[in-house]
């Protein structure tokens, strides 16, 4: 992949959003409820609690072809099973230096959190997100028919 | 095995999502998924007639999979459940999609890219319940019978109201006699009773009632088990006795602070605590100091043990008040940093200490009282920080209020029954707000001061409060799980113990089995988090309704609408 | 059957906990609650002290919980109009106010809430803000289903519009709805009516509602509500500015002898909260807290304003302000005061300075929510001299009040915060469970 091949005009990043049930999830659902429009790129996959995402998720979903994957969970402190997303921060630290070894742009992957009355910052988030992944080319790893 | 055959069922939402959305092209789109056997769309699919129309198609078409695609499922999704259950469906074989919430009001300026991301969102649900497998959620039996851990207020009050729920109940107390820190007060507050009017009664009927068995100088030794079915041993001096129960109410109570190096405290012999100068000075034939000096917050809100003892203002001031009765004429000092009379009845009992003529002197923790005197203290040297000015107030007597501390078998406690300890070392409950008188770990509950200080009606509060929660499980009869728990494939397992560590309810345990050492979990603490499954090496470990293969193919599902990625 | 039913009146976070226990104990119960959703004053909160939670994602739980259980019947919009019998078999009389909406067809989908004409102000908010005729009061509400507002509704009040009608595809619109008079059987009743705030308009010294930038506790928890009416920006009335420096004023009402003479327990930790929030929104915003005593007594509470004194410059100041005045030109608030501390010998002369800020706080007295003075008599309760229901063992039977059988629980019956509300409540489930269980 040469750095300049951006995508172009047209160009709109896939995003896929895991979202804890108790937190993350309900501040989505308040975004909806409250009409906060953003743009339509993202997907997401409800989990129980963000520490159900397993690595291989992320990496799964960046090989194939999605051009970032966000974690959602709620603010450290305040996670429904008490530490879950405790070990998210973690797992998402180490994931993080693994990607960015393997070459791939750190925006692809982000841990963040939002809380079940933030739905305002849920749709910041997919509005920031997709802006920073438009700016990249599409992601097409090595191999991957088109 | 029966083929898969997944019924998709499209909302309009009037025209929440039919207004942004297009339903029929989203309808038409699912016909084409894999498995899908029979789609429709449906005004309001969560009404009668909706639901109805649910039910209809799982027996005609013989529907083994429903997705809904409508709203957030946090709202409905037990209603469409329920719906499946009605129609002979195992209401796990149920997913929902949501296009509401999640799509139509979020880009009701782009129907066109709602309508692709409403058809990607079905897809990866329909591709979600082709993995759903049916699921029974656990029914674990409890026993009907509940362990109070210590005889005093608390516990005693708990026990009575368990008792006269007709629930069995073992009474556990340390000591020789029920009371607990009350026995060591004289006189109560609001009523100025003597505390053997409110144990006496108390302890009768306690020990008079046919549900309960009360073990006096008995030790609880080991609690085994989870919510439903604990092991217990219990040993008294004479004997030890295995007993089970359903739940179990720790109700152990706290300890005066004795502040040994605080004010001359154990070296000069007119220096007490409040509850000394209770025992010493409330009966017959004591003799009424006349001047009286008392220091508030000694050993509390200090930078080594910051929190506030919540009732020892209202301790203070009682006996304060006491003093003034019995003599008019004493001279009796508050020496106090904010004194903590919140609430209707101790801010009116600390209007009442004034009005005696009990005087409060503000001070400062950086300038803390001095007591002068060698063999005995004389007078308290002081800051007086609302005047601005040193003043020395002479004393026959210094009385030193102090905080509850926590009991040092706390830990053991806490160990056996494996339940957390605070930073102060009083039980941390589940949640400081909403769960106050609970444990992360179920069928564990805490009242009166073994959480935090409090004073008698608070404690008898949270032990009627831990008596309501420790008889749920037990009326019911049955603990049920909500089946999306985690368990373990043994034939995988390799025994790494991640899970062990990393499961925050402590779930989960390696043990011996058909395939050697392998992870257990324990479905009726399991709280269906997940954690454990991302962090198996070997995906021995699953999570029912939220399996690696679900999620797996959810991904999937969504990454193979990638072509070229422009336009998406 | 009556006394395995228990009626719950009042459906804030007291009365959804004792319902919820009540329920999980095998009773049926009838939550009565006279607004349209359950949640009271705890959904009207940003946060929750000491944790800093988000209030509405611990609550909303809890009202789904208690909603869509399947022993809790939830008869909001209503009032209890009568109650006769004894404990162990009340009659009680319930009035369901007319919503002018068939609950069974709406689906809280929100279409007619759109196109409604009408707009009024919103108590949810405190009036900041407007709603519709018809309306959520809150989106979490549970039940999610619209209520007409009688006295706001142009077809009710003249007989012209009837949009929502003509726009609701479920039909679920009713104009010809009738208050409906319900009569129950139950084993026990709990009381959970909680509080009300003060109106603090009779302290004129403070200049509440004739100064622009002077408000209250509840009023600035909307404001900085993510949810609220400035979505969380902490607008000042007057001009829409962002704050720099905010007076926090305690006790205005409470522990005075002229309005309320007990301490309301909660308003010094709230007033913390408020100040850390602020600052949280704004790093350079500045609180001072104007306190007699700071009463954190709670757990962890101690640990909260410390942290508040060094991490979110939040000082505090020893002193009751005599008045409040303004300075014309920048609408800024002047606060009137007397130091009452000296922090060092030699300097004994009180002063009365003044500080000028940009928003003063009025952390006002909460008193026992006013409907239910009416329902004491009916229910031959007796209040204490300050109008809380009267408990007359408060040691050894703290949630009972004067009449066997009805018990109450949370600020209706003293000042507390919300875990102690939460506790009594879950008290009065056990007193109800233990009084209704037949004794040998």
């Amino acid at each position: 992949m040469v750095l300049e091949d951006r995508g172009g005009d047209g160009f709109e990043p896939k995003i896929l959003i895991f979202a804890c049930n108790w937190c993350s999830y309900a501040g989505a659902d308040l975004a909806g409820v409250s009409r906060l429009q953003m743009p339509p790129n993202s997907r997401v996959i409800r989990v129980m609690c963000s520490a159900r995402v397993r690595p291989e998720f992320v990496i799964t979903a960046l090989s194939q072809g999605l051009d970032g994957v966000l974690i959602l969970g709620c603010h450290p402190g305040d996670c429904h099973y008490s530490e879950g997303n405790y070990l998210t921060r973690r797992r998402g630290l180490f994931l993080k230096n693994l990607l960015e070894y393997m070459g791939i742009e750190p925006e692809r992957f982000q841990v963040r959190w939002v809380s079940a009355s933030e739905g305002a910052k849920f749709a910041d988030i997919v509005e920031e997100v997709t802006g920073q992944l438009k700016g990249l080319c599409p992601n097409r790893p090595p191999g991957h028919s088109e | 095995m029966p083929k898969t055959r997944v019924g998709v069922f499209v909302c309009h939402c009037g025209n929440n999502i039919a207004g942004v959305v297009r339903v029929p092209e989203v309808v038409e789109y699912a016909r084409g998924l894999p498995n899908v056997v029979h789609v429709e769309d449906n005004l309001y699919a969560c009404s009668e007639e909706g639901l109805s129309a649910i039910k209809e198609q799982i027996a005609e078409q013989n529907l083994n999979r429903v997705v809904v695609a409508s709203c957030t499922p946090r709202t409905h999704e037990p209603l469409f459940k329920a719906a499946c259950e009605e129609a002979g469906l195992n209401k796990y074989l149920f997913e929902f999609v949501n296009i509401r919430e999640h799509c139509s009001w979020i880009h009701m300026h782009d129907p066109a890219r709602a309508t692709e991301k409403a058809k990607e969102l079905v897809k990866m649900g329909v591709a979600k319940a082709c993995y759903l497998e049916p699921q029974e959620e656990l029914e674990s039996e409890v026993f009907p019978a509940a362990l109070v851990i210590g005889g005093g207020v608390a516990g005693m009050t708990a026990a009575l109201n368990l008792g006269r729920q007709g629930i069995q109940v073992h009474l556990v107390e340390r000591e020789q006699e029920l009371g607990g820190l009350v026995r060591n007060v004289r006189t109560l507050f609001p009523t100025e009773q003597d505390t053997e009017e409110l144990l006496e009664p108390l302890v009768e009927q306690l020990k008079s009632h046919p549900q309960i068995t009360t073990y006096l100088g008995g030790e609880v030794e080991n609690v085994d088990g989870f919510i439903g079915d604990f092991d217990v041993t219990i040993a008294t001096d004479r004997q030890t006795k295995e007993l089970k129960v359903g739940t179990v109410i720790v109700a152990t109570g706290a300890h005066e602070l004795k502040p040994t190096g605080f004010y001359g405290y154990s070296r000069l012999p007119n220096v007490v605590t409040q509850l000394e100068f209770e025992e010493r000075f409330k009966q017959e034939g004591a003799d009424i100091p006349r001047n009286v000096v008392m220091i508030n917050c000694v050993g509390a809100r200090i930078p080594e043990r910051t929190y506030c003892g919540r009732f020892c203002c209202t301790t203070a001031i009682k006996n304060a008040i006491w003093l003034k009765e019995q003599d008019p004429e004493a001279n009796v000092y508050v020496l106090q940093r904010d004194v903590m009379a919140y609430g209707v009845d101790i801010e009116k009992f600390y209007r009442r200490s004034m009005e005696l003529g009990v005087r409060f002197v503000r001070y400062d923790i950086e300038n803390p009282p001095q007591i002068m005197g060698e063999e005995r203290a004389e007078a308290v040297k002081a800051y007086h920080q609302l005047m601005g000015r040193e003043v020395v107030l002479p004393a026959d007597l210094v009385v030193l209020t102090t905080p509850l501390v926590p009991r040092e078998d706390n830990e053991r406690l806490s160990k056996m029954l494996k339940v957390p300890l605070g930073s102060e070392g009083f039980f941390l409950e589940a949640h400081v707000k909403l769960r106050p008188i609970e444990f992360a770990t179920d069928g564990v509950y805490v009242c009166g001061s073994a959480r935090y200080p409090s004073n008698i009606p608070e404690s008898v509060s949270q032990a009627y409060a831990a008596a309501a929660k420790a008889a749920i499980p037990i009326r019911d009869g049955l603990v049920r799980v909500q089946a999306i728990t985690a368990f373990c494939d043994e034939g995988t397992c390799t025994a790494c113990g991640n899970c062990v560590q990393v499961c925050p309810f402590g779930a989960i345990e390696l043990q011996e089995g058909r395939f050697g050492t392998t992870a257990r979990v324990n479905v009726a603490q399991c709280k269906g988090c997940g954690c454990c499954v991302a962090a198996c090496p070997s995906g021995a470990l699953q999570q029912r309704g939220f399996d690696d293969r679900q999620l797996f193919s959810m991904i999937c599902a969504l990454a193979e609408e990638m072509t070229s990625g422009f336009g998406g | 059957m009556s006394n395995r039913s228990v009626l719950v009146i009042g459906g804030g976070i007291a009365g959804i906990q004792a319902s919820i226990d009540l329920a999980n104990m095998g009773f049926q119960v009838c939550l009565v609650e006279s607004t349209p959703s359950i949640g009271g004053r705890m959904a009207q909160l940003d946060k929750t002290f000491p944790t800093n939670d988000c209030s509405m994602c611990i609550l909303a739980p809890k009202m789904i919980e208690c909603g869509g259980h399947e022993k809790v019947h939830l008869l909001t919009y209503s009032e209890v109009v009568e109650v006769q019998g004894e404990a162990g078999d009340f009659k009680v009389t319930v009035r369901r106010k007319p919503r002018y909406i068939d609950l069974a067809k709406c689906t809280g989908c929100g279409e007619c809430v759109e196109k409604c004409p009408r707009r009024v102000p919103d108590e949810f908010n405190m009036g900041l803000e407007k709603r519709k005729a018809v309306y959520l009061p809150f989106p979490q509400a549970v039940p999610r289903k619209m209520t007409i507002d009688a006295e706001a509704c142009l077809y009710l009040i003249k007989g012209r519009c009837r949009v929502c009608e003509e726009t609701c595809q479920a039909g679920a619109i009713e104009f010809g709805q009738e208050e409906e008079l319900l009569d129950l059987q139950v084993g026990a009743i709990v009381m959970a009516t909680g509080f009300d705030p003060y109106d603090p308009a009779p302290l004129t010294e403070y200049g509440y509602g004739e100064l622009e930038n002077v408000i209250t506790g509840l009023e600035y928890e909307r404001l900085i509500c993510a949810s609220g009416p400035t979505g969380g920006n902490l607008q000042r009335p007057s001009d829409g500015k962002v704050p720099q420096l905010i007076a926090f004023i305690q006790c205005v009402g409470s522990r005075d002898v002229n309005y309320k003479p007990y301490c309301s327990s909660v308003c010094c930790m709230h007033a913390t909260k408020e100040a850390i929030l602020a600052n949280e929104h704004y790093p350079e915003l500045e609180s001072f807290i104007f306190y007699t005593d700071m009463r954190a007594v709670g757990k962890q509470f101690q640990e909260y304003i410390i942290r508040a004194r060094e991490e979110y410059n939040v000082s505090h100041i020893r002193s009751r302000p005599g008045k409040i005045t303004v300075d014309e030109e920048s609408g800024n608030p002047i606060v009137w005061y007397d130091e009452t501390m000296f922090s060092e010998a030699g300097d004994p002369v009180r002063r009365v300075t003044s500080m000028e800020v940009d928003l003063v706080v009025l952390c006002q007295a909460l008193v026992p929510h006013g409907v239910h003075r009416e329902m004491v008599e009916k229910l031959g309760l007796e209040l204490d001299e300050s109008g809380f229901l009267a408990i007359p063992d408060k040691l050894i039977r703290p949630v009972d009040t004067t009449v066997l059988g009805i018990f109450a629980c949370g600020f209706c019956q003293s000042p507390q915060d919300i875990p102690d509300s939460v506790v009594q409540a879950s008290a009065a489930a056990a007193r109800v469970a233990e009084l209704l269980t037949p004794q040998e």
